[in-house]
């Protein structure tokens, strides 16, 4: 007995100390596929997929499948990730030096990749019909210097939108302001307009945007492309927020706080909490707004007419209506866009030029053709590949077509892609804009610092950061 | 060969021995790769430009980068702050509940027990969801509700840098005391029964007996607790994370976040490395100082 329990034991803590060593030595199969040159050889193409709609991830056997039948010689292996947890595991991994081969991020993570040398250029393995597929403005999205770091799957404006009973009862013409924009002045009316008071407390709110924690970013980062600041650099690689525009901004943000128009409280209401108040009728006007809240809106009106018990708590019947981010300073409208797409990796070991053409053969099929327009269409996003708007023509569009519209119109002055900014001056950027624009922004949404205080601290970390003549003056 | 020295005897290695070994080398093997190896492998990187493909060798560059880096400082302070306000009274509220709980029956004493280690086996994310929802903003946040009741008003509780650092301190407060709630618990039923009898017949009353004979012989408890405590509270990322991501302003940016966001946000490797080492430095020398000047009369 005591024998066999020796025997028992040893066994376990072997097996423990192998489970420890085999822990290192994965890959080793995906090395060996990889290493294969032949374009006609069996390979393994593997992909990490966050829910980009609602079906998505239900769909990834039938597209494996489809994927098989298309080129029967490599296998399409996909591994589901949740939006929470896509960035962390996909870092983690990139940092292991073992990403997939391809990732579903947003194109402004691009830059972060490139720097870690993983991120695989396709510009010269992505075919000419393949190219000639996509839109150009989406496409660039996908660069980075000169080189093509995988396919765009959309580009979705940045939009607010709107109750369309409130609007009306505000005497807001809507389908003009759709067509023709609006200056933050008109703006600042209106949403004075859709303020509702009852016993000395505020009962709907003008306007409400998500700016709790990093969502403050997506704030700022949207009005400011309307205020002649498109991007961080201009053509001449300055810094832009430094321009007395940015305070303009700065100012029309904390003003729209001090009359009422905005709850005192904005700093700490996030994306669930304000599209929650829409949906109940506490605010007119929302933001952001993307495509796919016309739907979410129709779905819970739907489930509402049912008397569906999961449709919102306090929830009331709500036409969403897209509405443009309005114009600051005298400056040009443009609209922020949201480029996201299928980025390409590469291991620490240079691949095999038939591994990196199955690579981009998987990538294209994602991002065109039948995937990208069943959804796109889920999300009411615009098909952005001439194969993605043939498959789509013969499926069910169920959006207004005033909606529809009104973001064609926004996508013809969508902020073009930067791909000229060198990593090194992206991440001085980033770094600022995370340690002390956001900061600061939070501050200055809670009340706690003036938009001059604000600015002096931008402009001063900014001239630190890219000396006195790498930032914009005027 | 002297009379004193004695001839070499080989030792026997008995099966008992090897099997011994063994075992002992199973366990080393998995500490030298789970815990030595990170260590090692920080100190490497944290003297290299990090990257996946070809690092770089840059020296101290990350350590005086760091020292440099005026938000570290701010980030060492908030810490600073949040340890000097959540351990002591975290420490007092575990002793107190302990006392509170010593004199029921074993049964109720498990009972209470349970209670209070029930937050410790939730989930730190569920804790924090809840937690967000008591700071809701709104006038009709629970907190807000709870403070409007006593007329002093709604705040932005997470929201505001007036108010952040309190918000988390408030949680830690009220979170999990179950382990430290044991601990005591496990340290008072230690206390020889002859201590309180002596105490009594010379009049000892319940504080005399809690000042002469329960605090002196927890004293080693509370060393420990304090000592785990600090280090803990230093290392402190979840609730930042979680309930302010940093903010409003840095005010609640811990040094746990700081490294957190190097690494994970900006790829800087090197550098989050750097200042894990100089955090693990500083807890090292906090835990020495207080074995210094708190573990001198402490009995093991």
């Amino acid at each position: 007995m005591k024998k066999r329990m020796r025997v028992l034991a040893s066994v376990f803590a072997l097996s423990m100390a192998l489970t420890t060593l085999s822990a290192c030595g994965s890959g080793s199969k995906d090395a060996e596929t990889k290493n294969a040159d032949d374009p006609n050889a069996k390979d393994t193409i593997t992909a990490l997929l966050p829910p980009v709609s609602a079906n998505f991830q239900s769909n990834f056997d039938q597209m494996a499948k489809e994927f098989n039948e298309k080129y029967p010689n490599l296998t399409l292996k996909i591994e589901p990730a949740s939006w929470e947890d896509m960035t962390q595991k996909l870092d983690t991994q990139v940092n292991a030096g073992s990403p997939p081969d391809i990732a579903f991020i947003p194109s402004d993570g691009i830059p972060k990749y490139v720097d870690s040398g993983l991120l695989m250029d396709i510009s010269d393995t992505a075919t000419d019909d393949m190219i000639k597929d996509y839109d150009p403005a989406p496409l660039e999205y996908m660069k980075n210097g000169k080189g093509l770091y995988g396919f765009p799957a959309y580009m979705e404006a940045h939009a607010i939108g709107g109750n369309k009973e409130y609007l009306e009862k505000a005497g807001i013409d809507y389908k003009k302001v759709q067509k023709e924009g609006w200056t933050f002045d008109e703006f600042r009316e209106a949403i004075k307009k859709g303020v509702v008071t009852e016993n000395g407390k505020t009962s709907r709110y003008g306007f409400v945007f998500a700016t709790a924690g990093v969502t403050s970013k997506d704030y700022l980062d949207i009005l400011v492309k309307s205020a002649g600041m498109p991007s961080a650099f201009n053509q001449d690689l300055k810094y832009t927020y430094t321009s007395k525009n940015f305070l303009e901004v700065l100012k029309d943000i904390r003003v729209m706080i001090d009359d009422g128009s905005m709850p005192k409280e904005l700093s700490s209401i996030d994306a669930g909490k304000r599209w929650n108040m829409f949906l109940t009728g506490q605010t007119m006007i929302t933001g952001k707004g993307l495509a796919g809240f016309e739907r979410n809106a129709k779905e819970n009106n739907e489930k509402l007419k049912n008397k569906d018990a999961s449709a919102v708590k306090g929830s009331i019947p709500v036409e969403y209506i897209v509405l443009p981010v309005p114009s600051f300073a005298g400056a040009k409208a443009q609209t922020r866009v949201a480029v996201d797409g299928y980025v390409t990796f590469r291991g620490t070991k240079e691949p095999t030029a038939a591994h990196k053409a199955n690579v981009v053969k998987a990538a294209n099929f994602l991002s065109s053709g039948k995937v990208a327009a069943t959804t796109n269409n889920e999300l009411y996003v615009a098909q952005i590949t001439e194969s993605s708007r043939k498959a789509a023509e013969s499926m069910p569009v169920d959006r207004d077509p005033d909606n529809k519209a009104a973001i064609e119109s926004m996508l013809t002055h969508a902020v073009p892609a930067r791909p000229d900014i060198p990593t090194d001056l992206g991440a001085k950027a980033l770094k600022l804009e995370d340690e002390v624009i956001v900061p600061k922004l939070q501050a200055l949404i809670a009340g706690e610092i003036t938009p001059e205080a604000m600015y002096d601290a931008v402009k001063s970390a900014a001239v630190q950061a890219f000396g006195d003549d790498g930032v914009v003056k005027d | 060969m002297t009379e004193y020295a004695k001839p070499i005897k080989r030792r026997k290695i008995n099966s008992d021995a090897i099997w011994g070994y063994a075992f002992i080398a199973a366990a080393l093997l998995i500490f030298l790769m789970f815990t030595a190896y990170p260590v090692v492998s920080a100190l490497i990187i944290s003297f290299q430009e990090y990257k996946p493909v070809g690092s770089t060798f840059i020296g101290f560059d990350n350590y005086t980068e760091t020292f440099k880096d005026s938000l570290f400082w701010k980030a060492i302070v908030n810490t600073i702050v949040y340890t000097l306000l959540t351990v002591p009274v975290s420490l007092f509220l575990s002793f107190a509940v302990s006392i509170l709980i010593l004199p029921f029956k074993k049964r109720m004493q498990t009972a209470f027990k349970a209670v209070y280690y029930l937050p410790a086996v939730a989930s730190g994310v569920a804790l924090s969801v809840v937690w967000l929802w008591i700071y809701d903003p709104m006038p009709e946040g629970i907190f807000n509700k709870l403070t409007s009741f006593f007329g002093l008003g709604t705040h932005n509780w997470l929201g505001s840098s007036a108010y952040a650092m309190f918000s988390l301190v408030l949680m830690a407060w009220l979170s999990s005391h179950g382990t430290s709630i044991i601990i005591y618990l496990a340290a008072l039923l230690g206390i020889d029964g002859s201590y309180y009898e002596a105490a009594e017949l010379d009049g000892a009353n319940f504080f005399q007996k809690l000042r002469y004979i329960v605090v002196p012989c927890l004293k080693p408890t509370t060393l420990f607790l304090l000592v785990t405590g600090v280090i803990g509270s230093f290392q402190v990322f979840q609730n930042a994370y979680l309930m302010t991501g940093g903010g409003p302003d840095n005010a609640t940016t811990m040094v746990g976040l700081l490294i957190f966001n190097n690494a994970f946000k900006y790829f800087e490797f090197g550098k989050a490395a750097a200042q894990s080492l100089i955090l693990a430095a500083i807890i090292a020398g906090i835990s020495v100082i207080q074995f210094k000047f708190l573990g001198k009369d402490v009995e093991y």
